[in-house]
Order: C-alpha cells, then sequence, then structure tokens
C-alpha cells in the first residue's frame, strides 16, 4: 500500500491500523482505502470502517474550514496546550505568516 | 437526482449519515447567499477537479507556495478566477494559506461573505465527497440547480475574534463560530459534517470515542491543521 504501516498505535485498539486508514482517506489514495476497507472488515467490523471513515471525511473538510477561516485557537486550549504544543511541533502548522500579512 | 445510493456502498452507511449527506448534495444545488445555485455547483466541481491542477501540483511540492506562479487549470472557464483560486487553495493546499493569500482574495474583489460561503460550499463537498469515496462509491451525480438568485444576508452578530474575517459573536469554540458572518454557510457545513463527530448529546458510533480521537487528530495532522 501507498502510506506504509504506522509503528505506534498510540494506546488506542486497533490504533495503528485507524492511523494506516485515517492517512489514506485525509490522502485519497482510493486504492490504498479499498485494501484497508476489506482489512478493516475483518479487523473491526465493517460498521466500524464505516464510521472511521466518516470521521476522517468530517475532519478532512472542517480542518479546511478552521485554515480558510484563520481562526484562533480557543483561549482555554491555547492556555491549557501551551506546554504541550512546542513538544508535538503542532506549533509549526502556525507560522507568524498564517496571520500577519506582513509576516507573509 | 435521486437519492445517493448509500446501499450500493461497500461498507454500511448509517441512515443519519446517509441523509445529512445527502441533503447536503441537493443543498448545493440550491441559491446560497452569495452564490446562485449554478455558481455553487460549479464551486462543487471545481473542487472535484482541482487536484489535477498542474499549478496546485507545483506549489505542492514547492517549500513556499509562493514560490510558484502561473494559472490554475480551472474546471470552468465561467467561474471567475479569484473563485478558482480560492477553491484551490483551500481543497489542495489548506494547511499553508496566509493572511496574505486572504487579503490578495479580497484585493481581486472577492467579498468577505461570498469567501466564507465559499469555504463552506468547498469544505462540505470536501467532506461529503471523501466519505462518498471511501465507501467505495463512485462521486456522486450532482443534481441540476434550482433557479433563484443569492439573499444577500450576511449576519451583523460578529466580532473580530483574530480571524481573517467577523466570526460569530457567540459560540462554545471557534470553530463552530467561524461561518458565522453566512449563517445559512455554516448550516450547510455543519450538516455535512454533523454526524462524523459528538456534535450532539446522542451522537454515538460503532468506534469508541478514543478510537475517534485518533481518527480526527491524523486527518489534522495529515492536512497541517493548526486548530
Amino acid at each position: 500500500m501507498v502510506t506504509g504501516r504506522s509503528e505506534g498505535d498510540g494506546g488506542v485498539p486497533h490504533g495503528a491500523f485507524l492511523l494506516d486508514l485515517a492517512g489514506a482517506v485525509a490522502r485519497w489514495q482510493w486504492d490504498a482505502v479499498a485494501e484497508l476497507r476489506e482489512e478493516g472488515k475483518a479487523r473491526l467490523g465493517a460498521q466500524e470502517t464505516s464510521d472511521a471513515i466518516l470521521v476522517a471525511a468530517g475532519f478532512n473538510g472542517i480542518t479546511r474550514v478552521a485554515d480558510a477561516i484563520g481562526i484562533r485557537l480557543d483561549a482555554r486550549t491555547d492556555a491549557a496546550s501551551v506546554d504541550l504544543r512546542p513538544q508535538i511541533g503542532i506549533d509549526a502548522f502556525a507560522p507568524a505568516s498564517k496571520w500577519s500579512a506582513a509576516a507573509g | 437526482m435521486g437519492a445517493v445510493n448509500y446501499a450500493a456502498a461497500a461498507l454500511p452507511v448509517a441512515e443519519t449519515t446517509a441523509a445529512a449527506h445527502h441533503a447536503t448534495y441537493k443543498a448545493f444545488a440550491q441559491p446560497g447567499a452569495w452564490w446562485s445555485g449554478a455558481d455553487r455547483l460549479a464551486l462543487v466541481r471545481e473542487t472535484r477537479a482541482a487536484p489535477d491542477c498542474p499549478l496546485c501540483k507545483a506549489k505542492a511540492e514547492a517549500l513556499s507556495p509562493d514560490a510558484v506562479q502561473g494559472e490554475h487549470t480551472a474546471y470552468s472557464a465561467e467561474t471567475p478566477p479569484v473563485a478558482v483560486e480560492a477553491v484551490h487553495g483551500i481543497r489542495n493546499d489548506s494547511g499553508r494559506l496566509s493572511r496574505r493569500w486572504f487579503d490578495n482574495l479580497m484585493d481581486m474583489g472577492l467579498q468577505a461573505e461570498a469567501y466564507v460561503e465559499l469555504a463552506s460550499v468547498v469544505a462540505s463537498s470536501v467532506v461529503v465527497d471523501t466519505f462518498a469515496q471511501g465507501v467505495g462509491l463512485e462521486l456522486p451525480e450532482l443534481p441540476p440547480p434550482a433557479l433563484g438568485a443569492p439573499t444577500f444576508e450576511a449576519s451583523a452578530d460578529v466580532v473580530d475574534g483574530g480571524a481573517w474575517v467577523p466570526i460569530a459573536r457567540e459560540g462554545h469554540a471557534n470553530i463552530l463560530r467561524s461561518l458565522g458572518l453566512v449563517p445559512t454557510a455554516s448550516t450547510l457545513f455543519f450538516g455535512a459534517f454533523g454526524t462524523s463527530y459528538f456534535m450532539r448529546p446522542n451522537a454515538r458510533f460503532a468506534i469508541g470515542r478514543r478510537q475517534v480521537e485518533l481518527v480526527a487528530s491524523k486527518v489534522s495532522a495529515v492536512n497541517e491543521c493548526f486548530y
């Protein structure tokens, strides 16, 4: 398959498989998704696989809303994650140019 | 257009999801607040065609999207270039959209309200089309456009929340307020998105909460979404 296999599972049941499925759906890699659908039926169940794809499809859209509108992190989340964000590197997704025309 | 045939999918589809997504496809064809039904369908078709745009492919491979200049390959010559730029940016490189890119759209003559509705249509089509293809269906046929003019409605109950456009004054989270400048645009998107997350107290998934959050986090990371 195109994406390769995820090594970690985040401590979540079938986590590695779900990461592969979510990644393939988010990248619209339909051949890989077709393979993973069949694997998912056997691993998780058909409805479970369908629901995972539903979540991935939804977040493929809502991330675009967030980025297209340029919304800020909610104040409560901002405060709660101030120490965590540098560790996981998510601040790299929000460079100064995201909100400052001068910085672009 | 009849109902999308989710019964032909490779996986079962919950009735609530089928109904919500079918309603979204129908809504694309209806006049919106700032775009006609024909316009909105053109935006959906542009969204579907955007992955094949050579300029977008070159931008995606560049360190900065600004490093590559040129013209997008549009699905239809009738779609205004500013709309094509907006659709392709949101569809193909949303994680690297910038304030300068948005300001450029405004300088090209796109109104903020029209932009908000465009973003909603693009993102909604991404949701329903991604799901349809994800469960093994072909891209659903789009309905014919309904007649009628846009209403040119916008909400005055908005504030500067630090985003590129005014957002709804009230709301539990910024994402829920994000499309508030054009309430019908917000309704459209969250109608499409509603069954994809815990948006209602009775929301149920066949996978567990942590599995849902893991999938959501992975997609956010793939899309380089800060929020």
